[in-house]
């Protein structure tokens, strides 16, 4: 092969891929730029703003803690994308982990370590059982992967609402919620003074398996090609039901770790409805969106995502911009992603 | 024209079926009353009967079909095309549509019937117009004919392709079924099919397309479920296995779309060759890749199939279909399967690529190894094949030593033609 078809094949393979993703991006920066004039902004006052804000200083620390549940669910988003099946029901999964973690933390007995251990342990098991649950529904009952896991979530995000109302309320508090755990079973910070916790290793760890996994073993690859033909997936012998299971266990166990994380390293108490609040799962599933599933890519997106969200954040706070411009901004990205089909593989 | 799959609501009734698109109406309502007592009349006026409120989805296929027909009637038709209409019907129903079709054509109405079963051209038709690989064949006049000709217009004279085959050497039985039945939607659509492939034969399974054959195979590789009977392989039961389990336990699949279940189209060639290898060394150690030997076997198989492609890292879904057929083909011959399942393995792809695949297949059998060889191609089965089982409706109806069979004889069967 000659260098020139070389490096043409190299640029298809590689770069090819990449160019609608970097045309939506421009294309959502360009739709955002144009809402900012009209309503009488200057669009480069604004991005530096955006920008200011999402890295300048203490912000890029605000950053990096939102990064990591945004990258741990856009993973649990991720991986059954991946096989061209979706997870909607990561709120659930992310929720029930949390309260698990937090009942673990608050009242097993043990060194305060272990207890932080088991918590983690607990958390991740409860989100994997439910996502399991899930599966099962559509294995063992046929009800679509896409309604048993949505709906799922709302009995778990209910069943969370009544403990920390009843048997595990803090009467001391104004908002449902536990009591605090203690110090001893917290994760603890990793920069000093930051909100960045040891939950940024955990995460780093999952991601790094995920994309070893992915890219380096024989269940990625089977993974791979059921999500581009499912057909041939099953056709060489790939059983669907058992990967649908394994995928499922997978996700909703780093969905429940996301929410140990948050319950653990930053609130400290289940607090009803504060792990789902800020949509770390619908901002998660888009990300994945964006890269296809891939896990790299969607690390990337995750964290170009949280950095989209804190400099809105502090954007609003100083030029007084709405942030659901960001929201805007992300939404325009995918819409235009989506559109690729139309636009990119025209001859 | 009234398509072999139904196209209906099934959840609306049938007048509202009937009448869709072209409603009755009263300002800007459905004139439900009107369109009822339309329909009725019309079914009553050619003898049609059905009941306009029921519903579509609680009606038996015989009356969902006479449904189909007065669609076409209320739009008021003059050609009617029917699509392989009896294939979903029981053979009393058989004889009410026939009996509707010539009250029709009686009243004036010109009805085009596809079909490949001959009692049927036979029975209704008056004039017969016979395709033979996208082509007209012939002409005929019902009356003036008889099932001989029609079946000598249907098969041709081609000149059989000639490959030095070496004396059969049979050994075990390598694979084996029993009483074998797959249902779909309550039919059989494979019936009770008992058969057998040992070590260094081909045998060959000729029929029309759509005859259960494609069922029959997804059956025993285990991909759809099976109603009743066994298969084994190798004398183990497998019958309610998993497809990695049948692979496992010795057979290996050459489908017969190669494009949509035998090929990934946005994976590489490296990926394509190597599914179904990727967890057993070279390809996987313990669970990981091994991307160097992955790159390595596809190369390998490239040259030995002299597949055309820029490099192993192409997608497939830019190869020609015979590339694309030797794509599959050498990878299910790489696993050196005692028994191997070749579903159409040289539809449409070129001559070139043919000769090659056949030669590939003769080998393997030569090599002790069984193939069941599915193919509506009569050349092809009377090329390879050292026995020919020929299918119809579902059912294994005439079985032949190679020696023995011909193409009118085959053809015979295959349309049904010994049960006239």
């Amino acid at each position: 092969m000659t260098v020139a078809a070389e490096v043409r094949t190299h640029l298809t393979r590689h770069v090819g891929p990449l160019l609608p993703i970097v045309g939506a991006v421009a294309v959502g920066f360009g739709v955002c730029g144009l809402i900012a004039l009209w309503v009488g902004l200057r669009p480069s006052l604004m991005f530096r703003q955006l920008i200011k804000g999402a890295v300048e200083g203490p912000q890029l620390f605000e950053t990096v803690a939102r990064a990591v549940p945004l990258v741990g669910m856009t993973l649990a988003a991720a991986i059954p994308l991946r096989a061209g099946i979706v997870n909607l029901g990561a709120d659930g999964q992310l929720a029930l982990g949390g309260c698990a973690a937090a009942i673990v933390a608050l009242y097993f007995p043990a060194p305060d370590f272990v207890r932080l251990g088991v918590a983690l342990a607990a958390g991740m098991a409860v989100g994997a059982s439910y996502a399991a649950l899930a599966a099962g529904g559509e294995i063992y009952a046929g009800v679509p992967l896409l309604l048993s896991t949505w709906l799922l979530t709302y009995p778990a995000k209910g069943l969370c609402g009544y403990l920390v109302r009843t048997s595990l309320r803090d009467p001391l508090t104004a908002w449902p919620s536990t009591s605090r755990i203690a110090v001893g079973a917290r994760l603890g910070s990793l920069i000093p003074g930051t909100p960045v916790n040891q939950g940024l290793l955990l995460i780093a760890v999952v991601a790094i398996a995920v994309i070893f996994v992915d890219r380096r073993t024989s269940v990625g690859f089977e993974l791979r090609l059921r999500g581009l033909n499912e057909r041939f997936a099953r056709y060489g012998g790939v059983s669907l039901r058992r990967q649908t299971l394994g995928v499922m266990i997978a996700s909703g166990a780093i969905a429940g770790l996301v929410g140990s994380i948050m319950v653990l390293g930053s609130q400290f108490r289940y607090t009803d409805g504060a792990l789902t609040a800020p949509q770390y799962s619908w901002s998660g599933t888009l990300a994945a969106l964006l890269a296809g599933g891939e896990p790299v890519g969607s690390v990337i997106a995750a964290v170009l995502f949280a950095a989209l969200q804190t400099g809105g954040f502090a954007m609003e706070r100083s030029v007084e911009i709405p942030r659901v411009l960001t929201m805007v901004l992300q939404s325009v990205v995918i819409l235009f992603l989506a559109m690729r089909g139309a636009i990119w593989k025209r001859p | 024209m009234v398509h072999q799959a139904f196209k209906l609501f099934e959840s609306l009734s049938v007048w509202e079926n009937v009448v869709y698109r072209r409603e009755p109406r009263r300002g800007i309502f459905v004139d439900g009353a009107r369109a009822r007592a339309q329909v009725e009349e019309l079914a009553r006026r050619h003898g049609l009967p059905i009941d306009p409120k029921a519903r579509v989805a609680n009606l038996p296929v015989g009356v969902r079909q006479r449904l189909e027909i007065l669609k076409a009637l209320y739009r008021e038709a003059q050609v009617l095309i029917l699509d392989e209409p009896t294939a979903v019907l029981t053979p009393a129903e058989v004889s009410t549509l026939f009996t509707v079709m010539k009250s029709l054509a009686a009243a004036g109405c010109t009805i085009l019937l596809v079909t490949h079963k001959l009692n049927e051209v036979m029975a209704v038709s008056d004039r017969i117009t016979v395709l033979r690989d996208g082509r007209v064949s012939e002409r005929l006049v019902t009356a003036e004919t008889d099932p001989d000709e029609i079946v000598r217009a249907m098969t041709g004279h081609h000149v059989t392709l000639q490959i030095p085959k070496k004396p059969r050497e049979p050994g075990k039985v390598k694979l084996e079924t029993e009483g074998l039945v797959v249902e779909q939607h309550g039919r059989r659509v494979v019936d009770d099919v008992s058969l057998q492939v040992s070590g260094g034969e081909i045998v060959g399974i000729a029929g029309v397309a759509g005859n259960g054959q494609s069922e029959l195979i997804e059956a025993l590789m285990g991909l759809t479920p099976i109603a009743a009977g066994t298969v084994s392989l190798d004398e183990r039961d497998v019958t309610h296995e998993s497809v990695a389990a049948h692979r496992a336990g010795g057979l290996s699949y050459i489908a017969e779309d190669r494009a949509r279940t035998a090929t990934a189209a946005t994976a590489s060639a490296t990926d394509n060759l190597a599914m179904g290898f990727h967890r057993t060394p070279p390809i996987a150690v313990r669970g990981l890749l091994q991307p160097q030997a992955m790159r390595t076997w596809a190369r390998s198989l490239i040259e030995r199939f002299d597949i055309k492609i820029a490099s192993e890292d192409t997608l497939v879904g830019t190869l020609s279909g015979g590339n694309l057929q030797k794509v599959v083909t050498a990878r299910e011959l790489a696993h050196n399967a005692p028994v191997l399942i070749a579903e159409q393995p040289t539809r449409g792809v070129d001559v070139g690529a043919i000769a090659f695949i056949h030669a590939e297949l003769l080998n393997e059998r030569d090599r002790g190894h069984g193939i069941l060889l599915v193919s509506a191609e009569l050349s092809e089965i009377l090329a390879l094949a050292d026995r020919i089982l020929v299918m119809y409706e579902g059912r294994i109806v005439a079985e032949f030593a190679r020696a023995d069979a011909d193409e009118a004889t085959l053809g015979l069967y295959m349309a049904g033609g010994a049960r006239v």
